[in-house]
């Protein structure tokens, strides 16, 4: 078992690393020289030719952004599904994703005032709390209305996630409508996603919210096994469970809507990811958890450099792209549902 | 081994279990029989620290049963509830594994796996490892979870307590009597052992002292012997019975009607 966990981590890894040198050649704009010319001359000149600034400004920020909120929006939608017990929790179809969206819009229209004067980094970083808070208080809003007595809801679950996401979509159609702001006015960013927008600013506030975030989730998969007993089971083996709650809602939310916040809605990630990792490993989170963070850096990076390669010079929005994907798996863990009920 | 004096656990006004004073000795194995809404489950679970009773004291190994660490106390306490998932998309003995779980952080060692193993052939689910968890019969996923709570306690802590509630439902002749054999091997080991059984010439024959519910309250804590007497049998369960002797163990034999 360990030996064969070993070999997909090593394998994911390996496409992920070809995927990424594959991205870094392709595109609307192709280079002179090699990528490792053009870094190096770089470094020794300080000043950007064109390759250099396509390159280093452009295409590696984004590269990086599609890694990170591959990896992001994998591992909280794996950790949702085991906090919910069910592989139809992700962050998108119960709503998180949307609320962090419209608490980004409002942040774009209301707080533009005061983050025209803010260096970059910290009115990016307002801009992912608020997110974040947006996110926070979605989820929260889902759990209270879909938990009683530890049990969830699915039904109730997806439905809190259809009513927040048309609430979202009004605001934020409407803040569109009415803005001035050149970042808000673009609807298929908030709704199909995009990541043209990465600059190393967004990377590295991402990176780290990122990574603390994933380091918490990773030592879950434990106590997310255990939860599979029920709640009082679990807390027989030890687990202190409404901790374990407590943190994957603020981690994930906090993940969520830091990614969102930059990249808008790049949706079914979440439920892909370990859809296809459950095929393998049924539902060991112990398991899943590592995975999906490495496959969804590895699907999402795909998916990126087809949506800015496919219709060149335009771009594909990439939400299209990961819809393709997800639908479809929304629909056979439909059918299975169907199954069981008979 | 364990002391309780004056639990009592309520639902707004009514009272579940009321004024419950109980020792109990290392090495005994209890069972806890009574009719239905008496409130066994429901002591299980005070005993279990799964609802918000009240006590004046409650200790176990003469320290105060809230004192213990949340993941200190998994290494001496174990409880097999009466309902069990029905739906768990692990392999059978990553399920059992899970029992091993309050032992290592991220990967199993050789010994978990030897536990694991030796659990699920001595509650005889071995050959269910290769099978799908939600095909399993009702006592196959018992005894699978069985197997969990002991790999649980297998350590070297003395005078350990196990929960049971219900363990027996759902399987067979010969495997209730095994599991209860597994038990009783338990207990010999000087741990401590409280059991919800139903049937009360199952419990006659293995408990060392039966403690009989009846409206939250206990009727009697004893030997089985004194507990199971024609008059207080037949007026708790408020049904006809006459009492027999078991012809091998001379243990009491109940029969109703």
């Amino acid at each position: 078992m360990k030996k064969k966990i070993a070999v997909y981590k090593l394998t994911f890894f390996i496409v992920l690393l070809v995927a990424l040198v594959t991205a870094l050649y392709l595109g609307a704009y192709d280079f002179n020289h090699s990528v490792f010319e053009i870094v190096s001359t770089y470094f020794k000149t300080k000043t950007h030719t064109a390759d250099s600034f396509v390159l280093i400004e452009l295409r590696i920020p984004r590269i990086l952004m599609a890694i990170l909120t591959g990896a992001a929006l994998s591992i909280t939608g794996t950790s949702l599904q085991g906090l919910f017990k069910n592989p139809l929790a992700s962050p998108d179809l119960i709503g998180i994703t949307s609320g962090a969206v419209l608490f980004a819009a409002l942040t774009i229209v209301f707080g533009s005032a005061v983050m025209h004067f803010l260096p970059p980094f910290l009115s990016y970083t307002l801009l992912s709390i608020m997110a974040f808070l947006g996110a926070l208080l979605t989820m929260w809003f889902v759990y209270k209305m879909a938990t009683s007595n530890g049990k969830t809801h699915i039904l109730i679950l997806l439905l809190s996630g259809v009513a927040i996401s048309a609430l979202s979509g009004a605001v934020t159609g409407f803040l569109t409508y009415i803005s001035t702001e050149e970042e808000l006015r673009n609807l298929t960013f908030w709704s199909l996603g995009s990541l043209a927008g990465s600059n190393w600013w967004k990377v590295c506030l991402v990176f780290v919210v990122v990574s603390i975030g994933s380091f918490r989730l990773l030592k879950k998969g434990k106590t997310l096994n255990a939860l599979m007993l029920g709640e009082k089971e679990a807390a027989h083996l030890g687990f202190d469970i409404e901790k374990t709650k407590r943190e994957i809602i603020i981690i994930s939310s906090l993940m969520v809507g830091c990614v969102v916040a930059f990249n808008g809605t790049i949706g079914f990630i979440g439920l892909v990811v370990p859809y296809i990792l459950r095929f393998v490993f049924n539902s060991n989170y112990n398991i899943l958890l590592p995975l999906s963070m490495i496959l969804g850096a590895v699907i999402l990076l795909i998916a990126d450099t087809i949506s800015r390669t496919i219709v060149i010079p335009a771009e594909l929005p990439i939400g299209i792209l990961t819809a393709i994907m997800g639908a479809p798996v929304f629909i056979s863990i439909l059918i299975n549902y169907k199954r069981k009920l008979k | 081994m364990i002391q309780i004096h004056d639990l009592n656990f309520r639902v707004k006004d009514r009272f579940l279990l009321k004024t419950i004073d109980i020792e109990i000795k290392k090495g005994e194995l209890i069972a806890i029989v009574g009719p239905n809404g008496a409130g066994k489950s429901t002591f299980l679970s005070c005993l279990g620290s799964e609802i918000p009773y009240q006590a004046k004291q409650f200790s176990l190994k003469n320290k105060d049963i809230n004192s213990y660490k949340k993941d200190e106390i998994p290494l001496h306490r174990a409880k097999f509830s009466q309902h069990q998932s029905a739906e768990i998309n692990l392999k059978n003995d990553e399920i059992v594994l899970m029992g091993r779980y309050p032992y290592f952080k991220n990967d199993a060692d050789i010994s978990d796996k030897e536990i694991v193993q030796n659990w699920m052939r001595k509650t005889e689910t071995q050959h269910l490892i290769d099978r799908e968890y939600e095909q399993l019969s009702g006592g196959e996923k018992q005894r699978l979870h069985l197997a969990r709570v002991f790999t649980q306690l297998e350590n070297n802590v003395e005078n350990k307590l196990l929960l049971l509630d219900e363990p027996l439902n759902n399987l067979d002749v010969a495997h209730q009597f095994k599991t209860l054999h597994l038990i009783k091997e338990f207990t010999n080991k000087n741990n401590t052992a409280l059991v919800v059984l139903h049937d009360l010439n199952i419990a006659s024959q293995f408990a060392d002292r039966l403690i009989l519910l009846n409206k939250g309250m206990i009727e009697l804590f004893d030997e089985p012997t004194k507990v199971l007497t024609q008059e207080r049998i037949s007026r708790v369960y408020q049904y006809p019975c006459i009492l027999h002797q078991h012809p091998v163990t001379n243990q009491p034999i109940i029969l109703f009607g």
